[in-house]
């Protein structure tokens, strides 16, 4: 007996975490019969917001949200959980979000490029606008060709010069992209054969190509970017290079070849299910005033430079931009689409 | 760096002993369950990592990736459940020793083979980094087809024993493994629609499925692990050290492994399983015994072990030298250290060489604390295989499926997981191995995107798998490995016939 009585009497004794423990569940079942309880499901968000991120942890999109969402969360005062659902080409990460319950907790962070292009492209099903919708872009990037520190190659030219003897190897993220758009565009226009090898992500692409297992790499210019002596960029698909400093100053892809390929964009948006949309028309608009605050707030610019992306590339664009950015893909990805599909 | 820096460096490495002794603690225990391996515990984990200072963040993932692959050898010894893929070969002999009452002595092999290959392949990464991160400029594509292809000799080893239910069972993984959305196109293939499916067959439920949820229904079978013959006391302190240092007779064949897994871990898309597999099947090749393999050899739990945590340390090389990560914790690694704003690859030596080296050298701090933590668990973790099966089969089966559950959050993985788990239960009855099964569906897929890559690189020509010199020369490695066991077995009957001398 004295053995348990001279023992050091513990924070929380097994009586009183019971007590404790019965307070609480007596009081949660008594809140569940009051108003104030009711009132509180009213709120939004009443649990976490789940983030579904349709590519691997650790890649473009992974870095992105979570910048967004460090920052986020000091103007929609809850919880952000990510769950990654990489696959047949993002196909997976969309019907899995599909298939969440719309009520606006639930939200998928979309690379519009790419994204939109596979669903334009594979049989899914889903439907932008119709199934989904894009109600804040945060980002846009203009694509890159780029090769890794040791590749013989030094400029575009010289990369197009030995095109014209023999096949280019381009590794890219996958064959629905615009970056893959854009190679196939530019071997369009100057009569060179360009293959595209699908390395699965932007990580075991920019290997390929630092390795020297293909001829050049074409991606988002934010992933040669973070490489930083990594990656020399040879050109841009844009109408001008808005980030010189972090590419070596690379020019246009039409600037130094004298081509007219449209400009290349992937755009990181918001994406919502249609019909939360607009079974929840105050939830979303919630959602919306947040975003839009978040992409005001100065530590926002922080995060994004902090993950190594120049915050020249932030483009706050409402949702009337997002879906007009993804339209604009789905036309891209239908003037391609023999190519992007080998039919 | 020079010694003082180096002992700087260990000395600072070990000040984090009270992030790396639980970080420790929770990977053994992750790794020990399958579902839980390092990549999820550390996402996880991810708003603890992302809270606190970046050099006790990436020490605390470095020591909880470490000890996972460890933990993945305990259940895969002792239940004949891989906590992990890379595991899933030393469940080949850890648990016919379990079943030969002989559980303390491979939990000592495979401690001690794991420790050792982590402190030699850290120690090494540590002055040879810049030399390794050269590793993928040799190995791409066509040689990581070879490369697979050593992986899967191990179905040939396994169809030495009985060649046509082998090979079955061979052929039958890589057809499952074949599942899901081609590499090129991401058209996908016999998915029968489930989107569950359009990734590939998942590596984690089928693992719990062919090896836990079966061999659970195997264990109902018996009462317990260990034979009715087998000590029920546990072993005395003199018996577990002198097996611990029984273990190091093995060191020539650990410090081999364990590089073969460093350079294996290097490799982009390459992992802990490649590695395991490899290295069982070229310690076998290289045995004087071969033919104990698969009986509860010692040497078979050795090479695995060593390989699966040599590979480890190379998975961070490409991270630190080149700043692509190399595998899926390397990735999360990344995430950590872009929220912190600090860069990674070359430019991290430049900016914060202490960091980056502090990295490599926590790694071999952490293994120092496995030494003296674990060391001593041989003893009471053997325990588990007198425990009465009718308490254990309920057990692994409800962990195992939570661990189903949890990389994917997919319901179907459950499906897929008992699925597998009759399939395996239905193979083990009627002699067809589960491990040959897994082998297919762990290396099918990676051997299909490399051979599918290179032939879109060479333009269709499959001379491509013979146009470089290091491809060529592991391809004679290869009909080396495949030609040399038959050859000596032949010899061997010849030479006991008479016919030569």
């Amino acid at each position: 007996m004295t053995k348990f009585t001279k023992r050091t009497p513990a924070l929380i004794g097994r009586r009183g975490f019971l007590g404790a423990a019965g307070a609480v569940a007596a009081a949660a079942g008594t809140g569940g019969l009051f108003a104030p309880g009711r009132a509180l499901a009213q709120e939004f968000p009443s649990r976490n917001i789940d983030i579904i991120i349709p590519t691997g942890e650790g890649g473009g999109a992974d870095r992105d949200a979570r910048a967004f969402a460090s920052v986020w969360g000091n103007h929609l005062p809850t919880n952000f959980q990510f769950g990654y659902y990489p696959g047949a080409a993002g196909q997976v990460g969309y019907e899995f979000y599909m298939s969440r319950e719309p009520d606006a907790h639930s939200l998928i962070f979309a690379n519009l490029g790419p994204e939109v292009i596979m669903l334009a492209l594979q049989d899914t099903g889903i439907s932008v606008g119709e199934d989904i919708v894009y109600i804040q872009q945060t980002l846009s990037e203009p694509m890159a060709v780029w090769v890794g520190p040791s590749s013989p190659f030094r400029t575009l030219e010289e990369l197009v010069e030995e095109g014209r003897r023999r096949p280019l190897t381009v590794a890219v993220s996958r064959l629905p992209h615009p970056a893959s758009i854009g190679m196939l565009a530019l071997g369009e226009a100057l009569g060179i054969e360009i293959v595209l090898v699908p390395y699965g992500g932007g990580n075991p692409t920019a290997m390929a190509a630092i390795t020297l297992e293909v001829d050049c790499a074409a991606l988002p210019v934010t992933n040669s970017i973070v490489l930083d002596d990594q990656s020399l960029v040879l050109g841009i698909f844009a109408d001008e290079n808005v980030a010189p400093d972090g590419t070596d100053n690379a020019p246009t892809v039409n600037a130094a070849l004298g081509t007219s390929i449209p400009a290349l964009t992937s755009s990181r948006a918001w994406g919502i299910h249609r019909a939360a949309y607009d079974a929840y028309p105050e939830r979303v608009t919630r959602l919306k005033e947040s975003m839009a605050a978040t992409l005001a707030d100065p530590a926002y610019v922080e995060a994004v430079e902090g993950a190594g992306v120049p915050s020249v590339f932030i483009d706050p664009g409402d949702e009337a931009q997002a879906m007009a950015s993804a339209q604009a893909t789905i036309e891209m990805a239908r003037r391609y689409r023999d190519l992007l599909t080998g039919s | 760096m020079n010694a003082t820096g180096l002992a700087e460096l260990f000395f600072y490495s070990a000040s984090m002993w009270w992030v790396i002794i639980p970080a420790v603690f929770i990977g053994i225990l992750m790794g020990a369950i399958p579902g839980f391996a390092a990549h999820n515990t550390i996402i996880m984990l991810l708003p603890l990592t992302l809270a606190v200072d970046v050099d006790v963040a990436l020490t605390f993932m470095v020591a909880l990736y470490c000890a996972s692959h460890l933990g993945g050898g305990i259940p895969a010894i002792l239940l004949n459940i891989p906590g992990t893929g890379g595991a899933a070969a030393t469940t080949l002999d850890g648990y016919p020793m379990s079943q030969q009452g002989k559980a303390s002595k491979a939990l000592a092999l495979s401690f001690v083979a794991s420790i050792s290959a982590g402190l030699l392949t850290s120690a090494v990464t540590l002055f040879m980094l810049q030399y390794l991160s050269q590793v993928g400029f040799y190995i791409r594509s066509v040689e990581m087809v070879v490369v697979m292809l050593f992986g899967l000799a191990l179905i040939a080893a396994i169809a030495a024993k009985d060649m046509i239910k082998g090979l079955i069972a061979g052929a039958l993984g890589l057809m499952l493994g074949a599942m899901g959305a081609d590499h090129i196109y991401a058209t996908p293939r016999g998915t029968f629609g489930i989107l569950e499916l359009f990734d590939g067959v998942p590596l984690v439920p089928a693992l719990i499925g062919l090896f836990a949820i079966s061999e659970a229904l195997i264990m109902l079978e018996t009462r317990t692990v260990a034979p009715a013959g087998a000590a029920r006391s546990m072993p005395t302190w003199t018996q577990t050290f002198r097996e611990i240092a029984g273990a190091f007779r093995h060191w020539v064949l650990m410090i081999w492994t364990s590089l073969l897994g460093l350079v294996i871990g290097v490799l982009p898309g390459a992992g802990a399983s490649i590695a395991a597999f490899v290295a069982y099947q070229q310690a076998r090749v290289f045995s004087r015994t071969p033919e104990k393999f698969g009986t509860g050899h010692e040497q078979g739990v050795v090479a695995p072990e060593a390989a699966n945590n040599g590979v480890t340390t190379g998975t961070l090389v490409p991270l630190l030298a080149i700043g692509v990560p190399g595998g899926s914790t390397a990735a999360v690694m990344m995430v950590v250290l872009q929220f912190h704003g600090v860069p990674f690859g070359p430019r991290l030596f430049v900016q914060d060489p202490l960091l980056a080296y502090g990295v490599i050298m926590s790694m071999f701090v952490a293994y120092v604390f496995m030494l003296v933590t674990l060391f001593p668990l041989t003893r009471y973790l053997s325990r588990i295989t007198v425990v009465a099966n009718y308490y254990m089969a309920p057990m692994i089966v409800a962990f195992t499926l939570v661990g189903a559950f949890v990389p994917r959050n997919f319901m179907a993985d459950l499906t897929i997981a008992v699925v597998f788990g009759l399939i395996g239960y239905v193979a083990r009855k009627t002699g067809y191995n589960v491990a040959a099964i897994l082998i297919g569906v762990i290396l099918g897929p990676l051997l299909e995107r490399s051979f599918l890559l290179s032939m879109r690189i060479s333009g269709g020509d499959w001379t491509v798998f013979f146009s470089s010199a290091i491809g060529n020369i592991l391809w004679a490695l290869l009909a080396v490995t495949l030609l040399a066991s038959p050859s000596i077995s032949l010899l061997r009957r010849m030479r006991r016939k008479g016919d030569i001398y």
